[in-house]
């Protein structure tokens, strides 16, 4: 049987120099065979991780420590969509951090909080991560 | 005769856990620019932020599924990393009373281990002292 997952990120970037990959997003994408079908919210500053930008890389210079495995949250995000998942941005939120849905990641929707909220019945777990 | 004191240009006090927010990033980097300009800088590491130091890490995290070839260095061998190429300009202390609370007694031997009984005699030692993130 396979369960329908709904995760919902409201907070991103939890630590970028311990984690590096260690994160929600890797646990979604490394656990979805066991999980069944998972779709993601994007809420509050997490919305930011699906916002298109190419100034990012993921390295951090620190003189004799030059750390290259940071997190890239956006390309993440990119191979949820690739791998079929629904990545959806809460429209307040992102028009609250001064963007609209055409900054977002190609694939990624977006939609209105009382929207996202009607489709939590579509879902057997809804967890907020 | 005793031998003087060391000074320090910054001592940044870190009480926030880690995996939670960007405060270890921050640290790190603060501590970067002061010594990016030949200063000295020491980080007393509180709360769960002892975890960040512990032997126990090894010199890589668990590897990542998604990349597997790819090492990925742990936060303990970051800090052994820029305290050894400071010579002596970067340095780490680990609160014992949270290291003990927490379990987090294993420190790399790089970490000097300092009792909170003496955390205003080592802001004492410092030029400025930025407390940064919450227990």
């Amino acid at each position: 049987m396979t369960h329908r997952v709904l995760g919902i990120l409201d907070r991103g970037y939890r630590g970028a120099v311990e984690s590096q990959f260690f994160d929600p997003l890797y646990g979604f994408l490394d656990m979805r065979e066991q999980l069944g079908a998972v779709d993601i919210v994007l809420r509050g500053l997490a919305v930011t991780m699906a916002v298109a930008e190419d100034a990012y890389t993921p390295s951090l210079d620190l003189g004799p420590v030059r750390l290259t495995t940071l997190p890239d949250y956006r390309r993440v995000i990119a191979d949820m969509v690739a791998e079929g998942m629904d990545v959806t941005a809460d429209e307040p939120d992102l028009r609250a951090l001064g963007f609209t849905a055409a900054d977002l990641l190609p694939g990624v929707s977006c939609m209105d909080t009382n929207g996202i909220a009607r489709k939590w019945t579509d879902y057997d777990r809804v967890w907020f991560v | 005769m005793a031998l003087a004191t060391k000074r320090w240009d910054l001592l940044l006090i870190m009480t926030a856990p880690p995996h939670y927010a960007d405060t270890f990033t921050t640290v790190l980097r603060l501590a970067d620019a002061v010594l990016r300009r030949d200063g000295s800088a020491r980080v007393w590491a509180c709360g769960y932020s002892t975890m960040l130091t512990q032997d126990t890490h090894g010199e890589t995290k668990p590897t990542n599924t998604r990349a597997p070839d790819v090492d990925h260095p742990s936060s303990a061998s970051i800090v052994r990393d820029l305290i050894s190429g400071h010579g002596g300009r970067f340095g780490w202390i680990g609160c014992t009373a949270c290291s003990d609370e927490r379990g987090a007694t294993n420190h790399i031997g790089e970490v000097l281990l300092r009792s909170p009984g003496r955390l205003m005699a080592t802001m004492s030692t410092s030029a400025k002292t930025i407390f940064i993130g919450g227990a």
